[in-house]
C-alpha cells in the first residue's frame, strides 16, 4: 500500500468528465493496482478512485509531477502533484477478511455442541467443513447417515440461501458425502429466503439464540 | 403516458398503493416502486413487495397509453405535497414530470418491465359488510406479531366457526379474538393465515365503503375494497392452539368502566417506566392500579369497580393491557383471573363476540 499525501488537483476523463480543484489529499495505491483521492473527512467512500486493473504511469513535465492512471474502459484520472507532503509504501499482506459478528459465531459453536436442535438424530462431523469455495458452518450427519450441510446466519437472506447452494454443488461432487442435502439457519429467516430455498429442497430453520444459551425470558408468555 | 388529475385522486392513489411498495433492503430496487398503466383514461396504480401488492384504479384524463416505475415514496411525498388542482404527469424514456400550478417535478423512473406483473388469483368471491370486518380489523389486528423471527405470529387467523367468521391474532403475550356471527366465507374447518400487514391496509380503507369482497386462493388471498385490490400471499403452518389457552373457568371477577380504567390507566402508566408493569390490586373496596418504578417514584389511583373473588395482585404489562381496554367493545367490562400467574381474560359485559387474553408479569 502506497500512502501519498500531496497537494494536487485531479481530472476523472471517462463516463463524464470530473475535476477536483488543487487542495491537500491523501492518495491511495493499493497492491492490486486501485487508486482512491480522499479528502480529510467521511469515512465512507473515497472522492475519486479507479478500480483494478489499472495502470499507473508517472512523468515529469515542466517541473510538474504527474499520475496518469488508465483502465482498458478507456478511462482516465490524471493526478497533478503540486506538493509532495508525503509518501510511504507498507507491505500489508494478505487481508484474513471480515470476521463473523459475535452472534453468528456464538450460534454456529451452541449448534455445533448440539445440533439436534436443529433436527432429531443430527450428529457434527465437523466445524468449517472446507470446501473449495470456503468453508460451510457444519457438517453434520443426520439419523440415516445422510450428510447434511448447515449454513447458519444471523439474519436469514437470499444470499445465504445461494451462499449453500454453491456449498451443495461443490460436496455433491464428493462421492464420499453425496447425497448432501442443505439446512439453512437463522435467527429470523426472510420470507423470500425461504422460497428460494424451498425451491432448492433446502431445509430452513429459525433458532432462538436465548433458547440456545439456556436463558429464560422474564416476560411470561402465553405458550 | 401523459394524463391529468386532480391532486387529491393522484395523492390518494399514491399514498394507498405505496403502503405495498418495499422498504428499504429491497431485494429488486423496482420492488421500491410504484407502478403506474393508463389505458385511455383507466389509470392502475400498484404497489408491490411481491408478498403483499395493492392496486387501485382512478379515472384520468388520460392523453397518451403508456406505463411506468417511479420511486414510491418520492412520487407520494411530492403528489401530497402540491397545492389542490391539476396536476400532469408525462412519463419520458427514462424521466418523470410532475406539474402542477407553478411547481415542477421531473423523477427518475425505474424500469417497468421488472415490476412484478398483477395476477389475481381463482376463487369464488364473498361480499361482506364492510362494518362488522372493519370492528373485527380493528379489534385483532393489533395483537398480531411484528416480529419476523416468528411468521405464524405476524398473521391475523380467519378460522370458520358453527356460527360465523372468527378472527384471531396473537403475539404470544396477548391474544384478541373477534367472532362475526352470521358471516361465512371458509368451508367448514377452514382456517387462513392473513398477513396482518395486508389487513391493515384493508382496515384503513374500510371506513370510506359499505362492503368488501374477499376471494381466497389456494396461496393467496384478494381483498376488493370500493376502487381498491389487496393481494396478499398468505402464511403457510399450523396456528397455536389458541382454544386451549382460554380458561374454562375464572374464580375472579371484576367488572369495571372501561373509559374509567383507561383513564386511570393513563395516568398510573406514567409512573410504570422501563418495562415496569401496572398492579391491579382487586377486592371487595374496588380496584386500585398501581405503579412503582425504582428510584423515579411511585403512582396509585383507584377505581370503582364491582369484584367478585378472593382479593388478588395482578401485574400487567400497561401497552397491552390498554391496547386490549381500548379495543373492547362495551362501555362496560368484565376483567376475570384465576391468579397472578395465569392469563387473564377481558371481554364486554354486553358483547360475547370479542375476547383479549392477556398473560401477567410476575412481580415480587
Amino acid at each position: 500500500m502506497r500512502l501519498v499525501i500531496a497537494r494536487c488537483t485531479v481530472d476523472y476523463d471517462g463516463r463524464l468528465t470530473a475535476h477536483l480543484p488543487e487542495a491537500v489529499r491523501l492518495l491511495m495505491v493499493k497492491a492490486d493496482g486501485c487508486v482512491a483521492i480522499h479528502a480529510d473527512g467521511g469515512a465512507y467512500k473515497p472522492l475519486n478512485w479507479m478500480n483494478a486493473p489499472n495502470t499507473l504511469t508517472e512523468a515529469d513535465d515542466d517541473g510538474v509531477h504527474t499520475w496518469r492512471v488508465s483502465n482498458p474502459k478507456g478511462e482516465t484520472l490524471t493526478i497533478t502533484l503540486h506538493e509532495v507532503l508525503s509518501d510511504t509504501a507498507h507491505e500489508m499482506g494478505v487481508d484474513p477478511g471480515l470476521q463473523k459478528d459475535g452472534v453468528e459465531a456464538h450460534l454456529q459453536e451452541l449448534l455445533a455442541g448440539d445440533p439436534s436442535f436443529l433436527g432429531e438424530g443430527l450428529s457434527l462431523v465437523r466445524r468449517e467443513y472446507p470446501t473449495e469455495i470456503g468453508p460451510v458452518d457444519l457438517l453434520c450427519r443426520d439419523a440415516d447417515g445422510h450428510t447434511v450441510a448447515i449454513e447458519i446466519k444471523r439474519r436469514g437472506e437470499i444470499d445465504g440461501v445461494e451462499q449453500l447452494t454453491r456449498y451443495l454443488d461443490f460436496l455433491n461432487r464428493d462421492e464420499l458425502l453425496a447425497p448432501v442435502r442443505g439446512l439453512f439457519v437463522a435467527q429470523e429467516i426472510r420470507p423470500q429466503a425461504k422460497v428460494l430455498a424451498d425451491d432448492r429442497d433446502i431445509g430452513c430453520v429459525e433458532v432462538d439464540y436465548d433458547e440456545l444459551r439456556g436463558i429464560e425470558s422474564t416476560t411470561p408468555r402465553l405458550f | 403516458m401523459k394524463f391529468r388529475c386532480e391532486r387529491d385522486v393522484l395523492d390518494r392513489a399514491l399514498s394507498v398503493a405505496s403502503r405495498a411498495a418495499a422498504t428499504r433492503g429491497a431485494l429488486l430496487q423496482v420492488l421500491g416502486g410504484i407502478h403506474l398503466q393508463l389505458e385511455g383514461d383507466c389509470l392502475l396504480v400498484t404497489g408491490s413487495d411481491r408478498n403483499l401488492t395493492v392496486r387501485v384504479t382512478c379515472q384520468v384524463g388520460g392523453q397518451e397509453d403508456g406505463e411506468a416505475v417511479l420511486p414510491a415514496k418520492l412520487a407520494a411525498d411530492i403528489a401530497h405535497a402540491l397545492d389542490s388542482g391539476q396536476v400532469e404527469v408525462t412519463v419520458g424514456d427514462n424521466e418523470a414530470s410532475l406539474s402542477s400550478g407553478r411547481s415542477n417535478f421531473s423523477l427518475r423512473t425505474l424500469v417497468p418491465d421488472e415490476f412484478p406483473r398483477f395476477e389475481l388469483p381463482a376463487g369464488d368471491e364473498v361480499t361482506l359488510s364492510a362494518s362488522g370486518v372493519a370492528a373485527a380489523l380493528d379489534q385483532v389486528v393489533g395483537a398480531a406479531s411484528g416480529d419476523d423471527s416468528r411468521p405464524i405470529l405476524t398473521g391475523v387467523l380467519l378460522a370458520a366457526e358453527e356460527d360465523g367468521l372468527r378472527f384471531v391474532a396473537t403475539d404470544s403475550y396477548r391474544l384478541a379474538m373477534r367472532d362475526l356471527p352470521g358471516t361465512s366465507i371458509l368451508s367448514r374447518d377452514q382456517t387462513v393465515l392473513v398477513p396482518s400487514r395486508a389487513l391493515e391496509v384493508v382496515g384503513r380503507l374500510l371506513g370510506d365503503v359499505d362492503e368488501l369482497t374477499i376471494c381466497l386462493g389456494e396461496r393467496e388471498a384478494v381483498f376488493t375494497v370500493g376502487d381498491v385490490q389487496i393481494v396478499t400471499s398468505l402464511i403457510v403452518g399450523e396456528y397455536p392452539n389458541y382454544r386451549g389457552l382460554i380458561p374454562d373457568d375464572h374464580p375472579n371477577s371484576l367488572i369495571v368502566e372501561r373509559d374509567d380504567m383507561l383513564d386511570a390507566l393513563r395516568r398510573v402508566r406514567l409512573l410504570a417506566t422501563d418495562n415496569t408493569p401496572v398492579r391491579l390490586e382487586m377486592s371487595s373496596d374496588g380496584l386500585q392500579l398501581k405503579a412503582i418504578t425504582q428510584d423515579i417514584g411511585q403512582a396509585s389511583e383507584t377505581v370503582d369497580a364491582n369484584y367478585d373473588g378472593e382479593d388478588l395482585t395482578v401485574a400487567f404489562n400497561p401497552t397491552y393491557l390498554i391496547a386490549g381496554l381500548e379495543v373492547c367493545p362495551d362501555e362496560e367490562l368484565r376483567l376475570e383471573t384465576c391468579d397472578a400467574l395465569k392469563p387473564a381474560v377481558i371481554r364486554g359485559v354486553e358483547d360475547s363476540d370479542f375476547l383479549y387474553l392477556l398473560m401477567p408479569v410476575r412481580v415480587s
